[in-house]
Order: C-alpha cells, then sequence, then structure tokens
C-alpha cells in the first residue's frame, strides 16, 4: 500500500478584489504519489497557477488542508515554509529566473549556499547536475550569454542540485520554442522516472501536458477532470498496489451542465 | 548560509552597480571626513591649550595660601607642622613651604629686587634646570637657583627705560636683605635695630632653570634656595624674629616659629588634583591650581568640540540618508531576485543580513576612506595654518603647534561609527527585502 506524498483536501482560494469575493479555488481535494509527473492543466485564470503556489507555500489557502511528506505546510510561518522549500522543494519558473550577476554554475549552486554548503562541495554537486542535464561545458557562461532552453536546464539543475523530493514548474516551457520545449519535457520526464522524483507542472497547454503521468484538468477553480497516460508504469503501480487510481475529488464540468447529465464526470473518473 | 558567501554576496552586489555604490560612498567618506576633521580642529586645539598650561607651570601643583584676615586666628597658619599634615592626604606626593623674602639685588650700576624664596627638595624635584645643580638639603652655605627670567630687569638708578639682563652664572650679585620690622626688635634687646648700611651678602649659584630669556612662567620670576639652609641663613640675620616681617602674637611679640604665606602640595596625576585641592579647602585654606583653570578652559573647548563634531555630524545624516535611499532602489530593483532567493529556500534572515551587509560595507569603505582622507586634510590644515598666525590665539604657548590632531581612539571610533550608521540606515531597507513576498518573484510580468 503506498502512501501519497503530497494529500489535498478541499482547497481554497479566495481573493477579496474590493468588496467582492473571488474564487481562484474552490474545494480541490487529491493525492500525489512519490514518483508521479502531475500536470495542473487549465486556461490563465482557472486557478492551476494558484493551486501550485500554495502547494509550494508561496500563497496561503483560505480553507483548507496541504499534507506534505507528512508536514502540514498550510500551518507553517513563512519562516518554516522557506526552511521547508529549502530541504524538500525544488523549483523551475517559467521564465528561468537565474540571477544574472552569476554564472551559470554559481546559479546551480545558490541553493546549496543557502543551506551553508561550502563552496567547493557545492560546486561539485551542482557540476555533476550539470553534466546528467548535458550542460557541463556552460559552467561559466553567464546567464545572458546563454539561449532560453540552456538557461531553462541551468534552472532545471538549479532545482535538482538540493535533490528535493518533490520539485514544483511552474509552465517551465512558457518560453521555449517548440523544438527546445521537448527537449525540456524530455529531460524532465527522464529525471522523474530515472531519480524517483515527484513533478508537479503547471501548464495551460494540453499537448505539453499529455507528456505527464497523470493530468488534472483545473476550470474555474475546480479539478474537472483526470486523464491518465496509458503507458505510465507509475499509475499502474500505484493501481496494482493500491487497488485504486489516486485519489482525485472531480467536480461536475460547468461547461456541460445543462447540456448533458451529471454522470458525464462520474465516467471520466472511471476511465 | 555562510558569513563568507554572505558577505561575497553582498559584496558582488555592490560591485554590480558601481557608479551608484561608489556616489553612496562618497557620501560617507565626506560626512566621516567632516565629523573627523572638525573634531580632530576640537581635540587639536584642546591639547595645544593642555601643552600651553604645562608650559605655563606645573599641573599637578596645587599653591596653598595662607590670607591672615584675622591676625589672632592661628588655627590656619600654614606652619611647618600643617603642612606635613597635607603630605598624609591620599595621592599627594610631596609638599613645600614657601619662605619669600624680597631682596634687593646690585650688579655693578644695576639694581633689580626679586624674591628668593626657600622651599623643599620636593619643589626642586618638580624643576628643570638649564645648568648647575639642584642644592643640596641643609648644606653649609647659602646657594640659589636663579628663575630663567629673575635676573632679566636690572637698572641703572634714573633710568628705567634701559633694563639689562644679568647672567647670575658669571657676574657677581650683591644682596641686601631687607631690614627687621620693628615689631620684633622693641622686645628684644639683642634685635638689630641700628640704622647702619645693611650688610651685603654675595650668594653662591647653583643653577639656572630651563627656559628662555623672555619665556615667563609661573616658576621665572624668583630664586629658590633650600628651605633648611635659608632658614639658618635668614636666623643669622634677623636672630630671633626668624624672617624680616614676621607674624605677631596676641602680645604683638614676634612668633617663635615659621608661619609661611604660601605653601606648596604637589600630586600624583593630574585626574586627582581637583580631589586634592577640595580636602585642602575643607580644612580652610585657600587653594589654586592650574588645573582649575584648565578645567574650565577644557569645558568651553568641550562646547566647541560638539559644536563642531555636530556640524560633522549633520553631513554624516546627510550621507546616512543616501545609504538608505540606495538600498531602497536596490531592493526595488531586485524584488524579483529576493523572491527567487525566497523561493529557493533562502532563509529570511539571510536576506535580511545580506542587504544589513551591504550597507554596512557602504559604511566601512566610506568610513575607512573618510579616515584616510582626513587625516591628509589634517596634515594639510597644520602644514598651512599650523605654524602660523594660529599661535596669536595661545599667548602663552609654545609646544607643538598641530592645530588638527586625529588621536588613533578617533581613527577607529570614525570607522566603527561610519559601519554602525551604515547597519542602522541598511536596517528599514532590509527588513522590507526579508519581507517581500517570494510570489512577486514567479508572476510573469
Amino acid at each position: 500500500m503506498l502512501s501519497p506524498i503530497i494529500s489535498v483536501k478541499k482547497l481554497c482560494k479566495i481573493y477579496h478584489i474590493g468588496n467582492n469575493k473571488v474564487y481562484a479555488l474552490c474545494g480541490v481535494s487529491f493525492d500525489i504519489y512519490e514518483g508521479e509527473f502531475v500536470a495542473i492543466v487549465g486556461t490563465s485564470g482557472s486557478g492551476k497557477s494558484t493551486c501550485l503556489n500554495m502547494l509550494a507555500g508561496l500563497e496561503k489557502p483560505s480553507s483548507g488542508s496541504i499534507n506534505i511528506a507528512g508536514k502540514r505546510i498550510d500551518r507553517m510561518n513563512e519562516r518554516q515554509l522557506v526552511a521547508f522549500r529549502r530541504m524538500h522543494i525544488g523549483f523551475i519558473f517559467q521564465s528561468y529566473n537565474l540571477l544574472n550577476s552569476m554564472n551559470a554554475l554559481e546559479n546551480v549552486a545558490m541553493p546549496l549556499m543557502f543551506r551553508g554548503v561550502p563552496y567547493k562541495k557545492r560546486t561539485q554537486k551542482a557540476m555533476k547536475y550539470m553534466r546528467m542535464i548535458g550542460i557541463g561545458d556552460q559552467a561559466d557562461h553567464m546567464p545572458n550569454q546563454m539561449s532560453g532552453g540552456q538557461q531553462q536546464r541551468v534552472g532545471i539543475a538549479r532545482a535538482l542540485v538540493i535533490d528535493p523530493k518533490i520539485i514544483f514548474a511552474d509552465e517551465p516551457t512558457g518560453n521555449l520554442d517548440s523544438h527546445t520545449t521537448e527537449e525540456v519535457l524530455q529531460i524532465m520526464r527522464e529525471i522523474v522516472r530515472s531519480q524517483k522524483k515527484t513533478l508537479v507542472m503547471v501548464t495551460h497547454d494540453p499537448v505539453i501536458a499529455a507528456w505527464a503521468d497523470r493530468q488534472l484538468k483545473v476550470v474555474d477553480g475546480r479539478v474537472i477532470e483526470v486523464i491518465y497516460n496509458p503507458d505510465s508504469e507509475i499509475e499502474k503501480r500505484i493501481f496494482s498496489e493500491n487497488g485504486s487510481m489516486p485519489f482525485c475529488d472531480v467536480a461536475p464540468n460547468p461547461t456541460l451542465i445543462g447540456e448533458e447529465n451529471e454522470s458525464v464526470p462520474k465516467k471520466e473518473r472511471k476511465k | 548560509m555562510r558569513i563568507f558567501d554572505l558577505v561575497s554576496l553582498a559584496g558582488s552586489n555592490l560591485l554590480r552597480r558601481k557608479t551608484r555604490s561608489i556616489l553612496t560612498i562618497l557620501g560617507v567618506i565626506i560626512g566621516t571626513a567632516s565629523i573627523v576633521v572638525m573634531l580632530s580642529l576640537g581635540l587639536g586645539m584642546s591639547r595645544m591649550l593642555l601643552e600651553s598650561y604645562q608650559n605655563y607651570g606645573s599641573l599637578t601643583m596645587i599653591n596653598v595660601v595662607n590670607w591672615s584676615w584675622t591676625e589672632n586666628d592661628s588655627s590656619h597658619e600654614l606652619t611647618d607642622e600643617c603642612i606635613s599634615n597635607f603630605s598624609v592626604i591620599p595621592h599627594v606626593i610631596g609638599t613645600s613651604p614657601a619662605l619669600s623674602v624680597n631682596v634687593t639685588a646690585n650688579c655693578g650700576a644695576y639694581t633689580s629686587n626679586y624674591e628668593i624664596v626657600g622651599v623643599s627638595q620636593d619643589y626642586f624635584s618638580q624643576l628643570t634646570l638649564k645648568s648647575g645643580e639642584i642644592p643640596k638639603p641643609d648644606q653649609g652655605t647659602l646657594s640659589l637657583v636663579y628663575g630663567n627670567t629673575a635676573t632679566g630687569n636690572f637698572y641703572k638708578k634714573n633710568d628705567w627705560a634701559n633694563p639689562r639682563s644679568v647672567d647670575p652664572e658669571t657676574e657677581t650679585i650683591f644682596y641686601q636683605f631687607p631690614d627687621a620690622s620693628n615689631i620684633g626688635s622693641i622686645d628684644s634687646p639683642e634685635g638689630n635695630t641700628s640704622t647702619s648700611p645693611a650688610k651685603k651678602y654675595i650668594l653662591q649659584t647653583s643653577g639656572v632653570l630651563a627656559g628662555e630669556k623672555d619665556a615667563y612662567s609661573e616658576t621665572s620670576m624668583r630664586c629658590y634656595a633650600d628651605i633648611d639652609t635659608f632658614k639658618r641663613f635668614l636666623k643669622k640675620i634677623y636672630k630671633k624674629n626668624l624672617v624680616p616681617n614676621p607674624k605677631t602674637n596676641k602680645k604683638g611679640k614676634a612668633l617663635r616659629y615659621y608661619v609661611y604665606d604660601s605653601a606648596y602640595v604637589f600630586v600624583d596625576s593630574m585626574e586627582n588634583v581637583t580631589d586634592v585641592q577640595k580636602i585642602i579647602s575643607d580644612q580652610g585654606f585657600t587653594c589654586y591650581s592650574n588645573m582649575e583653570w584648565l578645567k574650565q578652559a577644557q569645558q568651553t573647548m568641550g562646547v566647541v568640540q560638539m559644536v563642531l563634531g555636530g556640524i560633522g555630524a549633520v553631513s554624516l545624516l546627510v550621507a546616512a540618508i543616501g545609504i538608505m535611499n540606495t538600498m531602497m532602489m536596490s531592493i526595488y530593483e531586485r524584488t524579483r531576485e529576493i523572491g527567487v532567493m525566497k523561493v529557493l529556500g533562502c532563509d529570511m534572515g539571510d536576506i535580511r543580513n545580506m542587504f544589513l551587509c551591504e550597507s554596512a560595507m557602504i559604511g566601512f569603505l566610506g568610513g575607512t576612506t573618510g579616515v584616510l582622507l582626513s587625516y591628509g586634510i589634517s596634515g594639510f590644515i597644520n602644514m598651512f595654518l599650523g605654524g602660523g598666525e594660529s599661535m596669536g590665539l595661545f599667548y602663552f604657548g609654545g609646544g607643538s603647534n598641530a592645530i588638527s590632531y586625529i588621536p588613533h581612539w578617533l581613527a577607529a571610533f570614525a570607522i566603527l561609527f561610519a559601519v554602525v550608521v551604515g547597519s542602522l540606515s541598511g536596517y528599514v531597507p532590509s527588513v522590507r527585502a526579508m519581507k517581500l513576498s517570494a510570489l512577486t518573484a514567479i508572476r510573469n510580468d
């Protein structure tokens, strides 16, 4: 019996704009298991990014609980969250967010610096991951001398260098052309499989999302559909160990209400 | 995060924006230099003041005076016994009575009047001689130590306009001691009441005090003799009266013991002078010391220094605002970077410390350069102003003529102060940086 590494229950986020309440996320519940590559798919404004931000502890949920590796991160204060990210979480950004004043190697080694790892040790480790991702020869390049694809590889190496259990990626291919997008996704999937990492990726593009083991489709702050990759080893393993697919509370698709009956989402769930 | 990483990160951030860092540091340089130079002027002046007082007279000496307002009050008479009582006061290292007699000195056709003062060996030990030696205690013949200006005013009769100075070491001076006053001689058959011309004495010269012929000071205008030798010498002239102008008792008879007009008390260090002086004046004596004047002068100097320092401090305040502004700008520019660091797990305290470190570095660099600059300015001031008219302010000057003086503690203090000012003005911005939301970093705008 496998237990989930991320467990989200009735997660809600309400923004107050003037006197109006805006529901960014209303009552989302799902589990994510170790080794899974999960994509949260949705159009802009669907609440997918809000969901990821809350998982990464960058935003406080209005209600609901988030349990990551046995820790209730919704109950942590900012200081604890920073420490938690430092120890357990890698983050890949859409716009790479490399520090322009540092070369690639220093950028990759930066999270280890925050941990207080000595210079020699952290550059060795950073170099190891850069080689693994195929940018070992770029170590002393500055970010502005590199292409988008190379920069994102540096970003991925930076996320990996602390050897995190979980990696969050926010539109990691959003600024890349289709060719490099494919390369980057290839790398990410490869790492998830070989290193047994858990990757949670947010994207608006269903084609990119199709690379994942499992897609959670978010519309108006609700998960309306779960799509499994039929070739996914990990999903098969979870099914064989637990006797069921990973838990996800699927809400009725608001666009379908009225047109078809409510059995449609249920059918989806059984798939 | 390691301290080394923190510092090098802060340093590289400063280097990234060279122009702005340099301008901010320049502000601190000017601020620090203006404080240091202003204070150095004040310190230099107060040091000059101290030195000029030291040249004028000993700062550890207290002059005890006995103004006998009432003839019959013997409780406050300065007697040998009473002077020896002074020597048991804590911090007192020596005492001396001052038995002074006005004499007329003749050298050829020239005449002068000055005092011969009988003092103890304690007093002699305070004096520095140019030549000769200090008279031995209680020696056979009376010998004198001349003040450096004592023999500078010999006049010819009816020619007051052209004084000349006599060198006691080469020329012979004839001394006439004053006639014994009548008070004592009435009852004393042995008293010398004759009207015969006063006897002339030639006194041995033992030494001359150090100093120029025109450098006046407390000690320069008199001659000194060993007290015991002098007493014996006077006794021969004045017999039972002991001194030319003795104090009298109730019956109008001359006292049979020595009562001095003044005495000197020597204290181990300048700091204790005031305390000892208070003890003596509590015993009913009037005391003077140069320390009193110096204290007053130094108080005035202190106010001047504060004003000067205050003027300098204003420019450092402006520099502090400059630091704050620079740090604020820097934080606005680096909002995204700070956010990324937070997302990647940089401790909040580390972010704050990084910015604090940056502003402290600005303070340190500015402070150090400012101190170096002020050494330069100080040297410049001393070179062009030190020798000249500034001396006019202190007419009994001498000694060092540096009007700007930077002691090491001031330099160290200035650098430390600049670092503290830098850190303080960086505090608000750094806390703001610490509290920035990590979310802004990943918003794609």
